[in-house]
């Protein structure tokens, strides 16, 4: 089992990340500075490192604006491994996963799985898609706990983990 | 014979009434006492209990949602005005709205409330069909997907009408609470109206992009009734070939499921949309969209179409295949092997595969001949096509799982059986008041201008339209937002598809409009009604549409019916409904209820403020005359058609400055229909430069979005304007919300002609365009001239909705 994530090369704007810091701004919340998201992929299957690192690089990530890395993970850990390089500012203060709740649709996956297919991969796999954001500046649990449930996750059809 | 397949017999038959009400609030299947009694009468004439998937398919067939049992049941209405009026309504709907269409009779009218859209002559050859749906439930709890597969059903309803139209453009009209509440006061478990807001928007953006299919017209409308229950309403228009229309049904036809695979998906959408919202609504309600399968559906699905390969098709909306496998084979009967349904993952239990509001559905009637050719279609497109029964022609549902029965039911009782139940309405016409007379100062009526501008119900929602393409397939020839440029525009009041590429050769287009004001209706829901049917037409006829050749959707939207002074208030606005559509001339062709939007909060119950949705869908015969309503050219003449009456009761106006009494706006049918057939003939013989209703705000709002989508001037004489009541305050002329009016610029050399058309109407010049930005308006009489900039006042209008 490996797990995806897609980060912005430094210099590119993260514009998601930007929107969430304007909405976190719009609730009334002012210590966070700055916001970065990452797009997050669990592939599961009889699949090697080398198949992983083709699918992040051709087709999960833009190679322009966009690098990736790839973890190797069991079923245990996959939700919570923490990224190896923490992107870019070491101000930072705490990490968001948002991943969709046992049994909600994951359209995204079934888009990943047919494009693995199309790509000359016919392993069988199974995917799930996660959100991943890295919150700068200092703030309380409650104060975060509230972000992550105002704007962050819908609880009723997504959980999520901070770090 | 019923053997258990994960599949479980009911106990119904020795329940008693308190055991029926549990075991239907239990399962979640929103059924009353009556009906309960009713289906236990039906299964002691068998002398067997039912089993899950029997008691579930009923509970769908006779949710409020598939069967609209309150406006089709027995309403017992008293009206209290200065007497008392009793009336019975056997069937509310067919005695208001659908008599009205059988009464008019239109010959272009192709399909009315039989199919899953309504359909008009477009020309010839081809027919336009509109729908317009609502998705609040789901909004309120899953914004996006919510959203998403509201907008996803609306494409759906339109691939369904008859054997298929082509979706040209969608529609969408949303009804948030105050984005600006303070976090606090949200109640526990909902979500910030911002947050939902912004969703909202994002799901049917990311879908109707998705799809190809521009979003062009559509409205926002912000009160703290729609904080916790937000109304999403989802519109599609496509284009039908007039032979496509009617669909058959034979027995030993097969079905054909196509598109999405079942999950647990919206298990109980359709039953749960006719209960109330509550903190603990029920998980897997929520439905997720795949805007890619539908894409492809679409593509594959008119190719079968023009080759002839199917009977009847229609889509699983609520219900599920429940649903739309059932009303297919009302009239013949069917057998469905559930075995056979394409899952998402193991584990369902029959009766969840029968009624899950998985997305991406349609179901298709195939002849036996066909049965290869189709799928090969299918296949093509990547689209997963399975059979799953056929029609027979026993008139009985029946459904088997691994080659056991696990439901036999007569057809007769799932669609007829329901008991009609009866429900008690009462209305006390308020008597509305007319206000102190407003006397403003120069500078309180500046401030009152700039504030409407920036008010949450009139400013741009540019943010929202610009996050939609109303571009692609590139046929939208009058546009959303209308002015010079990006920066500087102003709102169109009705969009116009030119659909060339469809119809080749064609110089014909397709318009949409809509009309919606629950601030009327808070006062008097007969005045909101006729003033929104009135106001779609009148969106149309701005731009240059026939409004002989226009058709009308009605979408309500109230709390809960059980309570008989919401049912009256209901019974008031099908009733103006009636009136309109008769007095206009103009048939209602399709329309939609959802009630109960009612949510608790600490254990208190409120209904939403009821809110009529009428979208407009018109044919015109030459899109190359359709006006915009930004000012064209300096010295040109301003007129105002229509009389200004002091009306601001339910105005922003009243609403900002805090004014409580004022008369709702009336509408004038014989005045208003005479005005708008003059406009399209003065439109038709190119008289008209430029062209906007006054509506939300009145007419100082219409007139500045007219001059600041130009970046113009405009001066304005307020005492030219003709007023019913000769001692109207500036105020009142400028900000009244009068219906039937419009603001007309016109060149000096066509002025004789076009005074020539509107000989009879009531109509004066006002003023004319300016050479400077200077937005005035003079009162000599009241020495009063107000002067604004006009970027100045755009910057206003864009700078509230902003996010």
């Amino acid at each position: 089992m490996f797990k995806i994530e897609i980060l912005m090369k430094k210099g590119y704007k993260n514009s998601h990340g930007e929107h969430i810091l304007s909405d976190i701004c719009g609730i009334g919340i002012k210590n966070i500075t700055k916001v970065e998201y990452s797009p997050l992929y669990v592939i599961d299957g009889d699949i090697s490192s080398v198949e992983t690192e083709t699918i992040a690089a051709e087709l999960l990530s833009d190679k322009i604006t966009e690098t990736y890395t790839v973890n190797s993970c069991s079923q245990t850990n996959c939700g919570q491994s923490l990224p190896s390089k923490p992107a870019i500012n070491n101000s930072m203060n705490c990490i968001v996963e948002v991943w969709y709740k046992k049994g909600v649709t994951d359209t995204v996956s079934g888009s990943v799985v047919k494009a693995v297919k199309d790509l000359g991969i016919s392993k069988k796999i199974e995917v799930k898609t996660g959100h991943k954001y890295y919150l700068h500046g200092k703030i309380s649990q409650t104060i975060l706990n509230k972000i992550v449930i105002k704007l962050l996750a819908n609880t009723l059809i997504q959980e999520y983990k901070i770090k | 014979m019923k053997s258990a397949v994960n599949c479980k017999i009911i106990e119904i038959l020795n329940l008693s009434d308190n055991q029926l009400i549990k075991l239907s609030r239990n399962n979640v299947l929103s059924l009353s006492i009556e009906e309960m009694r009713e289906i236990q009468k039906y299964f002691e004439k068998l002398k067997i209990n039912p089993t899950d998937i029997e008691i579930e398919t009923i509970a769908q067939a006779w949710s409020e949602h598939c069967k609209h049992k309150t406006l089709t049941g027995i309403i017992e209405y008293t009206e209290y005005a200065d007497v008392q009026t009793k009336r019975t309504y056997n069937n509310l709907l067919k005695e208001t709205i659908f008599k009205a269409t059988v009464e008019l009779n239109k010959k272009w009218c192709l399909s009315v409330f039989k199919d899953n859209a309504g359909v008009i002559e477009f020309d010839s050859k081809n027919g336009v069909a509109f729908k317009v749906e609502t998705h609040n439930h789901p909004s309120a709890l899953e914004p996006y997907g919510g959203s998403a597969t509201g907008i996803g059903g609306a494409i759906r309803d339109i691939l369904g009408v008859g054997l298929g139209a082509k979706p040209l453009a969608n529609t969408d009209v949303f009804c948030f609470g105050d984005p600006n509440t303070k976090a606090y006061k949200i109640p526990e478990g909902m979500h910030h109206p911002k947050r939902i807001a912004k969703s909202v928007v994002s799901g049917v953006r990311d879908y109707g992009n998705r799809m190809g299919i521009p979003t062009v017209n559509g409205a926002v409308y912000f009160d703290d009734g729609y904080m916790a229950n937000p109304l999403v309403y989802c519109g599609t228009m496509g284009i039908i070939p007039k032979n496509k229309i009617e669909k058959k049904v034979n027995s030993e036809d097969l079905i054909l499921v196509v598109g999405g695979r079942t999950g647990r998906d919206g298990i109980h959408g359709a039953t749960f949309s006719s209960i109330q919202l509550d903190q603990e609504s029920d998980v897997s309600a929520v439905q997720i969209g795949n805007p890619i399968i539908e894409k492809k559906v679409l593509d594959a699905m008119l190719k079968a179409r023009d080759l002839n390969l199917y009977r009847a098709v229609t889509d699983c909306g609520a219900g599920g295949l429940s649903s739309a496998v059932g009303e297919l084979g009302e009239k013949t009967g069917v057998v469905v092997y559930l075995d056979k349904v394409p899952l998402k993952y193991s584990g369902l239990s029959p009766w969840e595969i029968w009624i899950s509001e998985a997305q991406e559905r349609m179901v298709f009637v195939v002849p036996p001949k066909n049965k290869n050719r189709i799928v090969e279609i299918f296949e093509k497109e990547n689209v997963e096509a399975v059979f799953i029964g056929k029609f027979t022609r026993d008139k009985k549902l029946t459904l088997k799982y691994n080659n056991d029965v696990i439901a036999s039911m007569d057809m007769e009782f799932l669609h007829n059986g329901v008991p009609k139940p009866t429900r008690y309405a009462v209305y006390k016409i308020k008597e509305e008041k007319l206000q102190k007379p407003v006397k403003m100062s120069v500078g309180e009526i500046s401030k009152a201008l700039k504030a409407l501008l920036s008010d949450l119900n009139i400013c741009s929602k540019e943010w929202i339209i610009r996050q939609y393409d109303h571009e692609v397939q590139g046929q939208t020839v009058v546009k959303p937002l209308q002015g010079n440029n990006i920066g500087i525009s102003g709102p169109g009041d009705a969009a116009v598809i030119f659909p060339y590429t469809v119809i080749k050769g064609t110089k014909k287009g397709i318009v949409l409009s809509n009309g919606l004001n629950p601030q009327y209706g808070k006062i008097n829901t007969y005045k909101m009604a006729a003033s929104v049917i009135e106001e779609s037409l009148r969106n149309a006829a701005a731009v240059g549409a026939d409004i002989e050749k226009v058709a009308v959707l009605d979408n309500f939207c109230w709390g809960n019916p059980n309570k008989p002074e919401i049912l009256g208030s209901l019974v008031r606005a099908a009733n103006a409904c009636y009136d309109m559509s008769k007095a206009f001339d103009i048939p209602f062709i399709s329309g939609k209820d959802s009630l109960n939007n009612e949510y608790s909060i600490g254990g208190k119950k409120y209904s939403i403020p009821p809110a009529l949705l009428i979208s407009a869908v018109g044919v015109i015969e030459d899109v190359s005359k359709t006006v915009t309503m930004p000012l064209k050219n300096k010295d040109n003449k301003i007129f105002l058609i229509g009389i200004t009456r002091n009306e601001l009761g339910g105005s922003v106006f009243a609403k900002i400055n805090n004014i409580k009494d004022g008369v709702v706006p009336d509408v004038y049918p014989k005045e208003s229909k005479d005005i708008m057939k003059k406009i399209y003939r003065a439109i038709n013989k190119n008289l008209i430069e430029s062209c906007h209703d006054c509506s939300e705000g009145g007419f100082a709002v219409a007139v500045s979005e007219m001059a600041f989508a130009a970046g113009k001037g405009v001066v304005i004489n307020t005492d030219a304007v003709k007023t019913e009541d000769v001692s109207m305050s500036p105020a009142e002329i400028l900000f009244s919300e009068s219906n039937g009016r419009f603001i007309v610029e016109v060149k000096h050399k066509n002025e004789f002609k076009f005074q020539e058309i509107f000989k009879g109407a009531v109509f004066a010049e006002v003023g004319y365009v300016g050479d400077n930005e200077n937005i005035v308006f003079e009162s000599k009489k009241n020495k009063i001239k107000v002067k604004e900039n006009a970027e100045n006042l755009l910057k206003i209008w864009q700078s509230t909705l902003n996010w």
